[in-house]
Order: C-alpha cells, then structure tokens, then sequence
C-alpha cells in the first residue's frame, strides 16, 4: 500500500478542456427489433447528452476539493472521469497517483453476494491482491460498524448502510487520490461525524480529496476549495464561503423562479 | 514545484484497440477476481452443493435419454454406440451453450460495476466460461462412467479429447466474448439466444452423427462452426479412433477467427460500455 510519496501542493489531478458526452438510445433499450423495424427510414437512433463542457480543474495534494451542482450538473461524470471508468470526448486529465473512487469499491457488486464477498471481489476487481483485502477487512468492519450484517446479502442493505460500507472500503485503502460522491449524506449523524473525522485525518495526510456533497455546511467547514457546476460547466470555483454563498444564493432564486411558474 | 509525470493520462477515445501490452497486463494482475467471480458464480447456481452437483449431472443425461427415446421413435439407429455418441456430444455441446447464456447478459448486468470501477470488461465474458467449463468438468467424469458401463472401445486415440476440449474452450470463450459485447447494443439478443442454441443443436450432429449425413446436405459442414468439433469429439471419446486431421484444422480455424474478431470489436468498443449500458 503506497503511503503517500506526494507532497502537500504538488499537483494531484489535472483536467483540462473537459467535456464528456453521453450517447443514449432513444428507446429505453436498444433492441435489434427497433432497429430493424426503423430500417432504411433514416430515423435517428441516438441522442447525446453534453454532460460536461470545457472544464478546466485542478486539485492539489493536501487539499480539500468541494463540488456543488444541482442533479444532473454533470458531478458524477466529471468523477468518472478522473477515476478512469469514462474516457473524455474533449479534453485531457492528468491524474498523478493512485485514485479511489467511493462508488468504485466493493459498492453493490452483486445484491445477492453479502457484504463481505462484495468487498472482496470490488477490491480484486480494482486490482488489489488478496493479501491487500486480507490484511484490510478488519479496519474496514470495524468502520463499517455493520455487525452481523457483514455476512448478510447485500440486498438486505439500506442506503445508509450501503454507503457506510463503500466509505470505509475508500478511505481505509489509503489512495493518494480520494473521490467521495454523495456518500456522505446517507449515514446517520453519529457515523457522519466518524467519516468527517477521517476526512480530516486523510487530509493532514497531504492527500487529495475530492468531496461532492449537497451538505453546503460540510462543504464549507472541510473543504478548501470549491467548485460549482451547473448544466456541464465550471460555474465558479475559489474560496468555499464565496462559491457556497453564489451557489445557495442561486438556489434560492432558482426556487422563487420555480414557485412563480406555480403560480 | 515542478510535478512528476503523470500516473495516468485520459485523452478522448478512438476507435481501434487499446495498447495491447498493458491491457494484458492489467487483466493478468486481476485474474483473481475472475476466479473469486466465477466462484461467487457457481456458488450462487450450488455448485458446491450436493444437490446442485446431481442436478448439474441429472439435466443432460435426462436430456439425452429423451432424446435417444426419441431417435428410437423416429427409427434411427439405436445401439449402445449412438447413445454413447448422443451423451457425449450433448455433454460438449452444454459447453458452448452453457458459455454463450453465461456471456450474454455479462457485461449489461455488470452495470454497476461498469459504471463505478476502472477495470478490463473483458474479465466478464470469461469469468463467464470459466463458469461454464466448472460446469463441463463433473459432466466428463459421469460419461467416463458412462462410457465403461456401455463397454465402449478404448485406445490411446481418447487421448485426442485433450486438445478437442482445448479448442472447444476456445470457441465457447470467443462466442461469450462477441455476445456480450453484441448485447450492449442489442439488449434483445438475450431473448433470441435459446432459438439460436437450439437450431445450432439440430443442425449439428449430435442427435445425428456426421456420417449419417446424405451428400446433398454436407454443405452444413461449412457453415456450422461446432459441426467438426463435435464429428471430431464424437471419433476420439466414443469410437476411440484418431480424428480427421482436416476437422480438427476446421474446428481450430473456427475456434481462432471467432475468438479473434470478438475480442477485436470488444477491445474497441470495451471503452464506451460506461455511457452506453
Ligand atoms: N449513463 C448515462 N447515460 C446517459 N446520460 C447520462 C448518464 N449518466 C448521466 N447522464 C446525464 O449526464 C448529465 C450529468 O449527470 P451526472 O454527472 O450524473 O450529474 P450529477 O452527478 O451532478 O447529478 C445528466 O444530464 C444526466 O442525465
Ligand atoms: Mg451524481
């Protein structure tokens, strides 16, 4: 397990004239049939969706990077992107050193596995060997604090547990690079405070972490910088007290907007 | 301070295949997870059961004893020989159909997967045939039995099934690896495919054996890629002559091209999975 060679202020991610399309079918499925039926009528078959444009980021090591965004600002695929999961269509990231995604280990893998085949089988799937999972289930059942659960299914999991068990796997294996999606927000206050304390702790550690959460107060007590993206685009990034101030503020008028169209 | 190089580097994706040498060794240092899958797998389907192993056994050769009823019924020859035959071509043939249900639903079921972790998708498909030959093993040793208790000849040319088995694997690997990847775009090829196996099944000497053929018909030969496979299978396990040199040289150029061509157009395409499943 690398513990961390990076220094605080080196650069840890760099993106650079990001953009990201999605290319849905039109039908909820793409099926043969519809193809076939739609044949020669010259019908389009696709839609693309433009979930992030031009983005230009940076995060250092030792540092604390919040993204706030309404739903569908483009938050997740911008994480995607950075962990590697989705290429860009435009643009070019630049990641120096080793990336954990909260959604990306042992999260769900198989609802019918119990918690503990599924952390072991998102971790080999992420590349680690098994002695690494071995040597880490402990801590991560400790954190997790899931008890008996452990060993049951994971469909039999809430959503709080559930994101109890993904946190614990992402910051107990140490990455240089954490990527925390909405996890956050789903447990329960007690273990909220928990993951809040080991965030700190992995920020001393001069790591980079990347935090995208709707908890505005979290945002502006951890991180120390924000960014704002709204339909794809880099809206405001710099101080978290003035981008979360913009960005409520912008809630606030998007929700008298919404109520006048009420009316 | 100046920065290292970068660790990774994401540039938009191209057509065409990934950098070959670093794919392979990515896949490599997770061929743990393919077996902890397939495991997980087979477990899931009790394997490890005992009941799930008779089962395993129990479905094919009741499958083969309706069949030889039926052959009986029709009139076709019905000696020891044939059902030997049946038994062990139906065994080979679960192998391929086994591989290709398996497969096609192995890359739109791993969404969440697909969706949150950086991985070769290629670890899916076989982790799929990897299940599918777990389930081939037992069926092996049951015909074994099978195949002393009818009396069936024996000589040194069974040792032939080696490498017939290892180009059937081949196959089946290459076939799981085209479907899954042909589902990401056509989701309804999953309903299809029990119309396909089953064509292939008839279409392929197995009720039938490849002599019985009338000459008009051998064209079938061309075009069905298990037929040689199986003739070949058929001579080495239940007759226990050597097999055509040209069939096994058919079977393997099947075996090759198809496994080649999925994991080309799968390579190719593997990145853009996320933003389409
Ligand atoms: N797999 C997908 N296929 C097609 N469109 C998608 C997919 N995932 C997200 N999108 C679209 O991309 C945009 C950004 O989504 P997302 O990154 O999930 O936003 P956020 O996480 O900020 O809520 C949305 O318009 C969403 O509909
Ligand atoms: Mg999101």
């Amino acid at each position: 397990m690398s513990n961390s060679l990076h220094t605080s202020g080196d650069i840890a991610v760099s993106v650079q004239h990001l953009g990201l399309t999605y290319t849905t079918t039109i039908d909820r499925r793409p099926t043969l049939k519809s193809r076939v039926k739609t044949l020669g009528r010259g019908t389009k078959h696709t839609r693309t969706v433009r979930a992030l444009d031009d983005v230009m980021l940076d995060v250092n090591y030792g540092s604390v990077l919040g993204v706030v965004g309404a739903n569908g600002a483009g938050k997740s695929s911008l994480m995607r992107v950075i962990s590697g999961i989705l290429p860009p269509t435009q643009g070019r990231v630049e990641v120096f050193g080793k990336v954990s995604t909260l959604l990306a280990l042992g999260v769900g893998f198989s609802p019918s596995l119990s918690g503990r085949a599924n952390v072991h089988l998102g971790g080999l799937a992420a590349g680690m060997t098994r002695d690494e999972i071995a040597d880490h289930f402990d801590e991560i059942a400790d954190f997790a604090d899931l008890g008996e659960a452990i060993d049951a299914p994971m469909r039999t999991y809430s959503s709080g547990m559930y994101a109890r068990l993904a946190f614990s796997v992402a910051v107990t294996v140490r990455p240089d690079i954490l990527i925390v999606d909405e996890a956050l927000s789903t447990g329960d206050a007690k273990f909220k405070e928990k993951s809040l304390e080991k965030i700190k702790e992995l920020r001393s550690d001069a790591r980079a972490l990347i935090l995208v959460s709707h908890a505005l107060g979290t945002i502006r007590d951890i991180c120390n910088e924000v960014a704002w993206l709204d339909k794809g685009r880099l809206v405001q990034r710099g101080n978290p007290t003035d981008v979360v101030d913009a960005y409520s503020q912008f809630l606030q008028v998007g929700k008298s907007a919404a109520i006048d169209e009420d009316i | 301070m100046e920065p290292t190089t970068a660790s990774e580097v994401y540039l938009p994706f191209r057509k065409g295949l990934p950098p070959l040498r670093g794919y392979w060794r990515t896949l490599w240092k997770r061929r743990a997870f393919i077996a902890e899958y397939s495991r997980s797998e087979l477990r899931e389907q009790h394997y490890d059961s005992v009941f799930g192993q008779i089962w395993l056994i129990l479905n094919p050769l009741l499958l083969s004893a309706v069949y030889f009823i039926l052959i009986v019924i029709i009139g076709g020859h019905s000696d020891k020989l044939r059902y030997g035959h049946l038994t062990a071509c139906l065994f080979l043939f679960y192998l391929v159909s086994n591989s290709l249900s398996a497969g096609v639903k192995s890359v739109t079921a791993g969404q969440r997967l697909i969706l949150n972790t950086a991985f070769p998708r290629i670890m899916l498909p076989i982790s799929a045939t990897v299940v599918a030959i777990f389930r081939f093993l037992p069926t092996l040793v049951i015909f074994a039995i099978l195949r002393s208790i009818l009396g069936l000849p024996i000589s040194f040319q069974i040792f032939w099934a080696i490498p017939i088995v290892i180009i059937t694997v081949l196959f089946a690997l290459g076939l799981a690896i085209s479907i899954s990847c042909i589902n990401v775009y056509f989701r309804d090829i999953a309903n299809f495919l029990p119309y396909f196996t089953r064509t292939l099944l008839y279409l392929s000497p197995i009720l039938w054996e490849a002599s019985d053929i009338k000459p008009q018909l051998r064209t079938v030969e061309l075009f069905n890629p298990v037929f040689s496979i199986l003739d070949s299978w058929s001579r080495v396990v239940v007759h226990a002559q050597a097999p055509q040199l040209s069939s096994m040289l058919i079977s393997l150029a099947w075996a090759i091209s198809i496994f080649f061509i999925g994991t080309y157009f799968f390579l190719s395409r593997e990145r853009e999975f996320a933003v389409r499943v």
